[in-house]
């Protein structure tokens, strides 16, 4: 994990509590993951292995869902952390033509 | 393509007022309309001069929650009926929604049946406030505030009654949607030229897509207050974004904010595409593709975004981007 990202998805994984309005902590593990403890809940988020089409792996209790992002990766946490959320999935209009 | 104005605004607001002078003036003559009326008495058809062959009547219920459907049915029905000459070739349309609708759906509809959009393309939102009742209007009925949030025009109505509390409604309206332009109209009474002649993206160029983005006025908008349901900021990139971390982005935005989202405009600096900035334009979780500009409108080549929505944090905005930039760099880092 290169510095930049890193310290990158650290903070959005910050501010991603304030904003869903959750109380908790992110703390870096030994091995460079990241680990989410909210209430009762605790995720664990880290570099997947090499080998699998998987640049992350969300570990939530005893299951692990990979991500291939850090777009990815936040909707496991916020899937993990706040079940409630019914999430949408964006939608592209048809392209019309350009109007003269 | 057939411009499609949505005129919205509260139950009171002026909205047929304003609808039944625009019809009378010749630019607006060849006008299909539809009117959502809520209730099954239907009364503004009263109220305004139209033919009755371009007249569409929905009875169904208010448009933003039951009859998105019915919405679409009745524009392709018109459309139909234009082709074979049955109806006047009308050369727009105006709907004019339930003073209690939410606008968003009406938008949705518009944007993303693909049918209609070969034909069809939104020409702008246009939002009626009373200047008498507006505030409190704005204060009590989440729907008045989203259809402020959603409109490029917003015509204070009645003025000549309530001086003394359109300063604070006028501060109000510059919170909510700043970059929206406002317009008055005493009586309905409004050069037709100023209402329905932006919205859509396919229709922007370098000369209007400033006022479009309305970035400057944003910079002078009043701030928010902190137990503000609805805001609007605005972010500024110096570095171009990929277009791979664009699409992160909105996909990333569609599904944590969805509904809260109420509109986002943005000129951006696509990394691949340097001398054609991209202009992109959502409603909620519901996008234009992006139209690219023939060139930039200025010297200045930064992104910039302009969103309006209900507790959504620019912090989390900002850092969801830097994220995403940094992934997307490691990612072609690493390819190299």
């Amino acid at each position: 994990m290169s510095d930049e990202l890193d310290e990158a998805l650290s903070a959005l994984l910050a501010q991603s509590l304030d904003a869903w309005r959750l109380t908790g902590e992110i703390n870096r593990q030994g091995d460079a993951a990241l680990l989410i403890v909210a209430g009762d809940k605790r995720v664990r988020i880290a570099r997947a292995p090499a080998g699998l089409p998987f640049r992350w792996a969300v570990a939530d209790g005893e299951r692990t869902r990979g991500a291939t992002s850090v777009v990815g990766v936040l909707r496991h946490v916020r899937a993990a952390l706040d079940p409630s959320h019914r999430s949408v999935r964006l939608r592209i209009a048809p392209l019309p033509p350009v109007s003269s | 393509m057939i411009p499609v104005g949505v005129l919205t605004g509260f139950l009171g607001s002026g909205k047929t007022t304003l609808l039944g002078r625009l019809l009378r003036h010749p630019d607006f003559a060849r006008t299909a309309v539809i009117i959502n009326e809520f209730g099954e008495v239907g009364l503004d058809h009263d109220l305004v001069a139209v033919s009755q062959e371009s007249f569409i009547e929905l009875h169904t219920g208010c448009l933003c929650c039951a009859v998105r459907g019915d919405l679409a049915l009745t524009l392709e029905d018109l459309l139909a009926r234009r082709d074979a000459g049955t109806v006047t070739p009308f050369e727009r349309v105006v709907i004019e929604t339930s003073g209690l609708a939410d606008p968003a759906p009406i938008l949705h509809a518009l944007m993303s049946d693909g049918g209609l959009a070969a034909r069809l393309a939104l020409a702008g939102v246009v939002a009626t406030i009373d200047a008498v009742n507006g505030l409190a209007t704005l204060e009590r009925h989440p729907e008045s505030v989203k259809q402020v949030a959603v409109a490029d025009r917003l015509i204070l109505t009645k003025t000549d009654l309530a001086q003394a509390q359109s300063a604070d409604l006028l501060v109000r309206l510059a919170t909510l949607n700043p970059s929206a332009i406002r317009l008055q109209a005493s009586f309905g009474d409004i050069d037709p030229a100023c209402l329905f002649d932006t919205g859509h993206p396919a229709s922007l160029h370098a000369g209007n897509a400033p006022t479009w983005l309305g970035f400057d006025a944003h910079a002078h908008a009043p701030k928010p207050s902190h137990d503000a349901q609805v805001s609007c900021f605005a972010i500024l990139r110096n570095e171009p974004l990929s277009a791979v971390s664009l699409t992160l982005f909105l996909e990333a935005l569609a599904e944590h904010c969805g509904g809260d989202l109420l509109r986002l405009k943005g000129i951006v600096n696509i990394a691949e595409s340097p001398d054609r900035p991209a202009v992109i334009h959502g409603v909620q979780h519901v996008f234009h593709p992006p139209a690219w500009l023939d060139g930039w409108p200025s010297a200045d080549r930064r992104s910039r975004l302009v969103f309006i929505g209900r507790q959504i944090r620019q912090r989390w905005i900002e850092a969801l981007i830097l994220a995403i930039e940094a992934e997307v760099a490691e990612v072609a880092t690493l390819a190299a």
